[in-house]
Formats: C-alpha cells, structure tokens, sequence
C-alpha cells in the first residue's frame, strides 16, 4: 500500500516538473524592444522692446543684439546616443513696424558653430502685431552637429532703428525631441 | 549580494500569489497550517522539520499581464504589446514575488493539567509588491507629446521589497470543547528594505493662453520619498562581506522589529467549523543604516527667458542655465536623511469555513483524544476559504473553494479553486504524505496554466519535510 502512494506521490511530483514549461514564447524578442519617447520641452523666450534697439546716450542705432545661454542638456555623450531627431518651432509675435533677421547659431565649449538657424521676422504692420513662425526639422546627421553645441547664441538684426521706434518682438519657442533607446 | 540572493532564491524562494497559501492552510497535516493559524487543532504530539528543508513556499504572480502576453511568438513586434499592454495596465495592478524558507521549525505537546502545543523556529522571507506605474511608464514609453495637458501622478509610484529573516515561537491551546485559540509571537530581522509608497504630486505640460512661452511644465504638490535599510553599509564591499553582513543581519543583527499572530477555530458541531487568523501584526523599525531619499515642491518651467542685458566688454553673460538649475534645486529639494523609520508588515486575514463528511479514518476509533473528543476526523472536508493581504493600495482579496480527501494516516490530497486578482480559474492541489512519522507535502496551484506558464498570471509552490510524532 505504502510503496503505491509513494509511487503517486513520485508521478504527481514528476507531472508537476514535467508539464511545467512556457511554450510559443520568444524571449530573443527582448532584444527588440525599443523605447522611442517623443519629448516636448520648452526652448527660450524673449521680449524685446524696440528701444533694445536705439543707443539714447549716444543718439545711435543698435542693429543687431545678442544674448546667449548655455543648454547643457544638448552636450554628452548619453544624449548624441539615444537623441534621433527634433523639431524646433519658433513663434514670434511682432509689433514693431521693422522685418527682422534672428539666427540661433547653436555653439560648442570653444564658441565653434556647429550648427546654425536662420530666419525672418515680418515688420508689423499699422500696429497689428505679425506673428511669423519657423519650424527647422533635424535628422539624425543634423542632431550629431546639435549636439555637439553647449550653448546657444541668438542675435536679432534689425535694418534700421530710430528713437521713436515702438512695439515689442516677442518669441516664443519648444522642441520636440524624438528619443530612441535601444537595449 | 547577488550570490546571496541567489542562494535564497535557489534553496527557498516560494511565492504564491498575493502570499495566499490557499492549499496549505487548515490542512491539518502539516505543522505549516500553525503558522498560517496559530489556532489550528493539533493532533500530534511533537514536530520537527528538516533544516532548511520543512518549508519552502513560493509564488509570483501579476494582476493584469501574463509573459505570455509580451513574449508570445505570434510574429507582433513586441513594442506593440508593450505598447498594448501598458495601455491595458492600470495603476491597481501589480506585480509579487513572495518566498519563504522554513529555516527551523518545531513544536511539541506540553502535557499536564492544562496542555498545551507549544511551536517555534524561524524563516527567511522576501517579499516584493510593485503597483504598476502607469503614468510614468507612459512617460517614459512614449514621451509628453501626445499627453499635452495629462497630468503625470506620481502616486502611481508604489513599491516595497523586504528581505528579513522571522524567529517565532507560538502556543495553541483547546480553550473548551468548541474553540481552540492559539498565538504566535514573532521577532523579525531585518536583512534590507526598500519602499516608496504613498507619493504624491504631478507633472503636466500644458497648453495656457497668455503664458510666457508656448508650454507650461509643472509638477505640484510633489512629496515623494524613498525609504532604505541596510544598503549603505553594504556599498563597496565585497561579495563575500556582503553575505557575512547579511548573515549577521538574519541573526538578529539587523534592524528589529517585532509582532504577532492570533487565530482560532470554534467547532459548531462535529462537523461545521469555523477558522480565522490575523497573521503578522507588527512593525520593523528601522533604526540603524537607514537613507531616506524626499523631494518636495511645487515648479513650473517655462523655458529660459532671454532678455538681452547691455553688457560691457568684461562683463560675463548671465548665467541663465545655472540660474535655472539652481531654481529646481530650491524649489524642489531633494534631501538626504538618515533618521529612522517604522513599517508596519504585511497584515494578513485568514478566515475559513470547514465541513466534515464522510466516514472516520481509522484514528484510534475515531476519536482525536488529544483534543477531548472534541472532533471526529472524518475522511472528507470541504469548505470555503477568504483570504487578504494589506498591501500599500489597499486590501488583496481572494477566496477559495476546498476539498480534502484523507485515504488513512497516510496520505492526504487538497484541491482548491481559487478566484483572486490574478485569475479566475485557479485550480491548486497539494499532496501529502506520511510514512514512518516522516511528512512530505507539495502543493501548487494555477494547475491549468502549468502546460504553459508564460500565460499564467501567478504561480505559486510549496514543498516541506516534518517529521511528526502522533
């Protein structure tokens, strides 16, 4: 009697091991398995008085100013990694009756360009404030120069100035960052 | 301390979903039903268990997604069934692993006036709960664009492991003819911890007309916390330093903490019975070799604001990047501590109705005279089982159906249908078997999913050897 229920015991102990087993899986697909999270993150922004242009002490003209910041987050080798693309949008609203030229020249630690953007900016007219806007798409050869850049530089060039000038040029901006990390 | 870990999980770890030992518990048989209710009717006189060896339980499991579901090979890119399944998951599902190594176990009939069973010994446990975190796994999946306006809750961060080890010692004794009443301290050792539980606050990026720039990122009302015990004087050891540290710490070397567990069974009549236990009522305090990581504040990023200072030729930029950092920084601190903690276990609630049937097994005519007569041990129980878990969200629930079948002194089988979170065609069995006083049980359950395991939801397994004197 004993060594029958001993028996059992064994063959019910053998099935549980026997038929344990994962069947139609594929673990090998974890090796494809790729995260590709699609970022939006604000960028700069400025509003920038029509006497930013106008030198009242020496009664001259400022056609171009600049300003810069450094955007340490573009640096690095963890990002030029899993960074593939982005989109730069730029939206400005326009007062001033003057067109503008405004570049975001992208720079490394050594001031060296490594990657440049340009664009126009409308005049506004009979005091409607213009809004423009300017998209720049980066591949992946692009994003390599990109982020290759610590800081960026923006200079604003306007065709003429006076003192009576008036309005605001007002920028508002963001990026879409497209992330593509692998195992 | 992975060789460690690995020695745990190769000799002992036993999970079984949510730690419902559905097969195992009120299963007279074993000296493990004591520990799932100190107030189980005892028939033997003593009971020792082979070291390491008398009990070995463990389960994992999750509420809402099986391997079967991301690595089934049916030619679907697998980032479409992470993608599908994240969207599936909600942030009450969860993920277990639970183990528990019976490292020494004994009990023995103390005789006399007023008898009484007295057990003790100790285990190693590891628990881990992890809630799924929806928000931020959709987050970090696919990125903020096409969620302008969700709010990110960090509250979907809820975790907590817990390796420790139990030193029990626990009496059972026949309080009248219809209830025995049993109680079992425990002091608990705490080899390392890890939690971050009850976290609140949200990150948003919104779309606001009249901001200052096209986005509005903010996190509000940000309180989250990490707790940790036993990890810093870890670091940088060796291999070999850390097994002795943590063996140090299973010897009551490490953080304490103390608690108990209480349970009763009321016999109606010979054949109705009720049973009930609430097990691991206490706390660990973490005292020593704690770092608690807190972040609180409330921020919003609007990008960096450009303003164009006039500057003189040997006058530096303003530093806006810094500047920016350093905003974070003060407004969402994130502090170090080292002072200590309280954690309260794990509480279960075992609670059970038992109905004997059938004819007597061949136990001395019939009648357990240890207990006064006051039980006949019939062939056959049936019954119905609940069983929860406190968890950081909230009660897990599950409830069973039961059938025991003794075939004399020498063998017993179990079957259970359990219906829980996890699934709703849990069937479990348990065998034991008993030759010369020496008492092997196994028992497992999600017995329909053991053909393919990668679609079962929860798997659990218990295997023990006692010898048990009646």
């Amino acid at each position: 009697m004993d060594v029958k229920i001993t028996k059992l015991f064994f063959i019910f102990v053998s099935m549980l091991l026997c038929v344990c087993c994962f069947d139609d899986t594929d673990f090998d697909q974890a090796n494809d398995v790729l995260v590709t999270p699609a970022i939006e993150l604000d960028l700069i922004y400025f509003n920038l008085e029509a006497s930013k242009f106008y030198d009242y002490t020496n009664n001259t003209e400022i056609l171009v100013v600049q300003d810069t910041t450094d955007l340490d987050f573009l640096g690095g080798d963890d990002i030029t990694n899993i960074l593939k693309g982005a989109d730069f949008f730029f939206e400005f609203t326009n007062s001033i009756p003057r067109s503008f030229n405004v570049s975001f020249d992208f720079l490394n630690q050594d001031n060296v360009s490594k990657y440049l953007m340009q664009t126009t900016v409308a005049s506004a007219t009979a005091d409607q404030p213009v809004v423009s806007y300017f998209i720049q798409s980066l591949d992946e050869l692009q994003i390599k120069e990109l982020t290759k850049a610590k800081k960026v530089l923006v200079t604003v060039t306007i065709p003429s100035s006076s003192q009576d000038l008036t309005g605001v040029l007002n920028l508002q901006s963001k990026t879409t960052y497209y992330l593509q990390i692998e195992q | 301390m992975k060789k460690f870990l690995f020695i745990f999980l190769f000799l002992g770890v036993s999970t079984v979903v949510c730690q419902n030992k559905q097969v195992l518990y009120n299963w007279e048989v074993t000296p493990q039903t004591l520990l799932l209710n100190p107030g189980s009717i005892v028939s033997g006189r003593f009971h020792a268990g082979v070291p390491l060896g008398s009990g070995f339980h463990f389960n994992v499991g999750s509420s809402g997604v099986s391997v079967f579901d991301v690595f089934a090979d049916d030619g679907v890119d697998i980032n479409t069934k992470i993608t599908n399944t994240i969207s599936r998951l909600s942030s009450r599902d969860f993920f277990t692993v639970n183990q528990q190594l019976d490292v020494i176990n004994f009990g023995w009939l103390s005789k006399g006036f007023d008898p009484m069973y007295f057990s003790g010994g100790m285990y190693q446990e590891l628990d881990v709960i992890a809630y799924f975190p929806k928000d931020i796994a959709l987050l970090a999946w696919e990125g903020n664009r096409n969620y302008i306006g969700k709010a990110f809750d960090f509250n979907h961060i809820s975790a907590r492991a817990d390796l420790l080890t139990v030193y029990h010692f626990g009496v059972n004794k026949q309080v009248s003819k219809k209830l025995t009443a049993g109680v079992r301290f425990k002091l608990y050792s705490s080899m390392v911890s890890v939690s971050s539980t009850r976290n609140k606050g949200a990150f948003k990026t919104a779309l606001r007309p009249g901001s200052v720039n096209i986005y509005e990122h903010t996190v509000t009302d940000l309180d989250a916390e990490v707790k940790t015990s036993g990890f810093i004087s870890l670091d940088g050891l060796e291999q070999s330093q850390v097994s002795k540290k943590l063996l140090g710490r299973a010897l009551l070397g490490g953080n304490l903490g103390i608690g108990f567990d209480v349970g009763m069974t009321y016999q109606f009549d010979k054949q109705l019975s009720l049973t009930a236990s609430v097990l691991d009522l206490g706390a660990i305090f973490h005292t020593k070799d704690t770092e608690r990581y807190k972040a609180t504040g409330d921020y919003t990023l609007d990008g960096i604001e450009l303003i164009f200072p006039e500057l003189e030729s040997d006058q530096s930029t303003i530093p806006y990047y810094d500047n920016l950092e350093d905003d974070i920084v003060r407004e969402i601190p994130v502090d170090t501590l080292n002072t200590g903690y309280t954690q309260l276990r794990p509480t279960k609630i075992n609670a059970a109705l038992h109905y004997d049937f059938g004819r007597f097994v061949g136990d001395k005519g019939g009648c357990n005279c240890k207990n006064n007569g006051t039980k006949q041990k019939r062939v056959s129980q049936a019954g119905f089982q609940y069983f929860s878990i406190f968890r950081p969200r909230g009660l897990q629930m599950a409830g069973t159906l039961y059938y025991t079948r003794s075939f004399g002194n020498t063998i017993s089988i179990k079957t259970t249908y359990t219906l829980d979170r996890y699934s709703a065609k849990n069937i479990g069995a348990g065998m034991f078997l008993n030759i010369a006083d020496i008492n092997l049980f196994l028992a497992a359950d999600n017995l329909l999913q053991m053909s393919n395991l990668a679609k079962a939801n929860s798997v659990s397994l218990q295997v023990g050897l006692n010898y048990i004197l009646n």
